[in-house]
């Protein structure tokens, strides 16, 4: 088997995916920044606050979602961990969030592979949704 | 504000390379000795085998760090923009599995329930897309 080709070809490869994906990634870091200091994600999370109880989650848990689709699952960690709720609601905002996540970062790599993303954002909002309720409903 | 930004982009730039680079390397390794070719349908996904490729990179290390080989291994077996669309609405609610779930066990979720929820959603989801001949081109 040969060795220099495939070796040179992963190589160049791999650099010019990683500088694609630098160019996609930065402009949302900088947007992440800008929306973190423009008190978006407490105007947003505030609203949120009395639909909370849709999911049986106490209305801080919305602070935690409304990062974790905006920014990241860091993001949300970082503001649930504080609350010490049950193993019910971490779990119920864990699948939420497992579904649905960086919205800013994971939208434009979406739309690079050529899928329609605005639909797959749509499905990943929706299902995280239909998700936390029904999670809420079955387990009593 | 912005430094903070560079900053992340930074590392994150670093990240992307220590875990890309031995990706796209094993690939072509794996290719050259005839992995990945092969047009039969896997199972009822309406997903080549070609797809599993961007499917399980996408499963195991996510969007973010998946991404350059998922769009690479997409464009180099011209999967077609049906077979794209399900493969990204799968990705779209399972993706990253031991990362995402993990993270959220450590502060006491109950990781089984995610994970097999993740995992029937995706199916679910991608078997009625397939079936309702959605992005039919």
């Amino acid at each position: 088997m040969e060795i220099q080709k495939p070796l040179k070809r992963g190589l160049l490869n791999g650099l010019s995916i990683t500088f694609m994906m630098v160019k996609v990634i930065v402009p949302c870091y900088i947007a992440i920044e800008i929306i973190k200091h423009s008190g978006l994600i407490d105007i947003i999370s505030r609203a949120c606050k009395p639909f909370m109880t849709i999911f049986g989650l106490p209305g801080e848990a919305a602070l935690s979602l409304v990062a974790g689709y905006v920014i990241n699952i860091y993001a949300a960690i970082a503001v649930l961990a504080p609350l010490g709720l049950p193993a019910k609601d971490v779990t119920v905002v864990a699948l939420m969030l497992g579904i649905c996540h960086s919205l800013t970062i994971e939208t434009p790599i979406t739309k690079k592979t050529g899928a329609n993303a605005s639909l797959l954002l749509l499905v990943r909002i929706v299902l995280s949704l239909f998700s936390g309720v029904v999670l809420h409903l079955v387990w009593k | 504000m912005i430094l903070n930004a560079l900053r992340d982009s930074l590392w994150l730039t670093v990240k992307l390379l220590l875990i890309i680079l031995p990706l796209t390397i094993s690939y072509e390794f794996l290719k050259e000795r005839g992995l990945f070719s092969g047009t039969k349908p896997f199972f009822f996904m309406g997903i080549t085998r070609p797809g599993l490729l961007p499917l399980i990179t996408g499963v195991i290390i996510g969007l973010t760090y998946g991404a350059g080989v998922i769009i690479h291994a997409i464009k180099e077996h011209k999967l077609g923009k049906r077979e794209v669309f399900l493969i990204l609405l799968f990705l779209s609610v399972c993706h990253a599995m031991f990362e995402d779930t993990l993270l959220f066990v450590v502060i006491g979720a109950n990781g089984l329930i995610v994970v097999v929820a993740r995992l029937i959603l995706a199916v679910v989801f991608t078997y009625l897309a397939y079936r309702a001949r959605l992005f039919e081109t």
